[in-house]
């Protein structure tokens, strides 16, 4: 079979609710080493995508090989995580835990229940986690509520949690939309090194097209849950993106 | 959710119908039953003017004697003593009910919301029932001790507390929850690093409210005949005492006041 070659292989991949399309079916293969943007309008299905590529929201329709294996079949907090780790922006941080424990929370579904509750009160593989967030500059926080840090600062952490889970394809929904350029470049660099340490894949969702060319090699542009096209990274001209954005023909809905 | 969706405008404008109705229903409850409450008539006591005026007069000065302020003493302590145990009990047995009618724990299935539903009716029905009712029973089975007070307490308000936390644990933001899910974490694990940190400062403020309730009520319980700040007040009003009603009354605010400054400064460390 070809999924053996693809780290991401997607076929007919489709979800709705009810009436709604939240994504027609389609095909998506990704290569390791690959750096694959997400572009399209809000709501155009881009979440929706990324959640069934890491494995949280069974598809209505299609199959989905993760790492050349069917994804049903990885078992989550184990194989899943290993194959597949999803960021999203930093609504998945338990704002009151210290932040030691955002970090270490990929590990839940290694643990048994008394080590998860024991770890609570004395994190363990403490290591793991400040290594982790010394590589982000970050270290100096572990011990601090995870509400006390800034935007930015909450971002890493999400970051740092992911490192720790260290999977081969790296799933990122809108990772920089709420960071200043700098950051943005410096985010987008981190992820990439992570995909790219494992020999995966990064799939990221952001609006930003200099960004988009600069850091990916190729961009799928989305629009109400369909395909609208899947080109090169430097491909991506102004006339394709405004296309994809025009809220004309949007004025349906 | 990753996907929501508005409703239909159809059936928001449906709601907000309805939402109207209600309201309406509601205020013409209300209209109909203060004109309803017999405001004018019945008995009245022609010295109560009087009476209330001695009562309020008392508090200049209350009574400060070292005798009765030791009275007073013991009888916040006999009071604070039931309080307590009463809302430590109602808190221990409280919040694993509270998590089992949560549905939180458990697969999916149906046997777990079955069973969570069944805590649901047996919480509602051990607060359905006010504290003071159960201490009659109470007192009927164990007589005058500290025991029929603390379990008075203790029951309802442990199905109270049950159902406050249960819809605390679930109300809280469902993005943490997916991520940990996403772990891999099983419903316990999720319970302990999710809804657990997130309910807590809430759980813990609602706890400390129903302490101040188990105060008032540990106090009132001298109506079937135990003793404590309630009992004293009555004696003092039964020999028209106003000024040592006064000091009592003060010892009491004064209870739910440090109750108060506690719950605070363990919600200011909880960083909220």
């Amino acid at each position: 079979m070809t999924s053996t070659k693809n780290i991401i292989d997607g076929r007919g991949l489709g979800k709705s609710y009810g009436a709604l399309t939240a994504l027609a079916p389609l095909d998506l293969a990704v290569a390791p080493g690959e750096q694959v943007a997400l572009a399209g309008p809000s709501g155009s299905g881009k979440t929706t995508l990324l959640y069934i590529l890491a494995g949280l929201l069974p598809p209505d329709r299609g199959e989905l090989f993760l790492d050349s294996q069917p994804v049903a079949q990885l078992q989550p907090g184990r194989e899943l995580s290993e194959a597949a780790g999803l960021v999203q922006q930093q609504l998945d941080l338990v704002p009151q835990l210290p932040v030691v424990q955002n970090v270490l929370a990929r590990r839940l579904g290694q643990w048994g229940l008394l080590r998860s509750l024991a770890s609570l009160f004395s994190a363990r593989e403490r290591a793991t986690a400040l290594n982790a967030l010394s590589r982000l500059g970050i270290a100096d926080k572990i011990d601090e509520r995870t509400s006390q840090l800034s935007g930015g600062e909450q971002q890493r952490v999400a970051i740092a949690r992911l490192m720790v889970q260290a999977p081969k394809i790296v799933l990122a929904d809108e990772p920089v939309s709420s960071l200043d350029p700098a950051r943005a470049e410096e985010i987008l660099k981190l992820l990439t090194g992570l995909a790219d340490k494992t020999g995966g894949a990064l799939v990221a969702s952001l609006h930003a097209p200099d960004l988009i060319r600069e850091h990916f090699s190729r961009v799928i542009g989305l629009r109400q849950g369909v395909l609208q096209f899947d080109i090169p990274a430097r491909e991506l001209t102004p006339p394709v993106l405004e296309a994809l954005y025009d809220l004309d023909r949007n004025s349906q809905s | 959710m990753i996907w929501t969706g508005t409703p239909k405008a159809s059936g928001l404008a449906r709601v907000l119908e309805t939402r109207r109705l209600l309201t309406l229903a509601l205020a013409g409850a209300l209209v109909w039953s203060l004109a309803s409450a017999g405001w004018g008539g019945g008995i009245v006591h022609t010295g109560g003017g009087n009476s209330f005026k001695d009562f309020l007069l008392a508090l200049f000065p209350p009574e400060l004697s070292p005798g009765f302020l030791k009275l007073a003493v013991a009888a916040s302590w006999q009071t604070v003593v039931h309080a307590v145990a009463g809302i430590t009990l109602a808190i221990v047995a409280g919040l694993p009910l509270g998590v089992v009618a949560s549905g939180s724990l458990g697969g999916p299935g149906r046997s777990r919301l079955a069973i969570a539903a069944g805590v649901r009716f047996v919480l509602a029905f051990m607060r359905s029932i006010h504290e003071l009712v159960w201490a009659v029973l109470f007192v009927a089975a164990f007589g005058l001790s500290s025991l029929a007070v603390v379990l008075a307490i203790a029951i309802p308000y442990a199905g109270i507390l049950g159902c406050i936390y249960s819809e605390l644990l679930n109300d809280v933001p469902h993005g943490p929850l997916d991520g940990l899910r996403s772990s891999g974490a099983s419903p316990a694990r999720v319970l302990l690093y999710g809804r657990m940190p997130m309910a807590l400062t809430d759980m813990l403020s609602y706890g400390f409210y129903r302490f101040e309730c188990a105060i008032r009520a540990a106090a009132i319980m001298s109506f079937v005949g135990i003793r404590g700040l309630g009992f004293e007040i009555q004696l003092s009003l039964n020999d028209l005492r106003f000024d040592e009603v006064w000091t009592l009354l003060l010892f009491l605010f004064g209870l739910v006041l440090l109750v108060d400054y506690w719950s605070a400064r363990v919600r200011r460390s909880l960083g909220s």
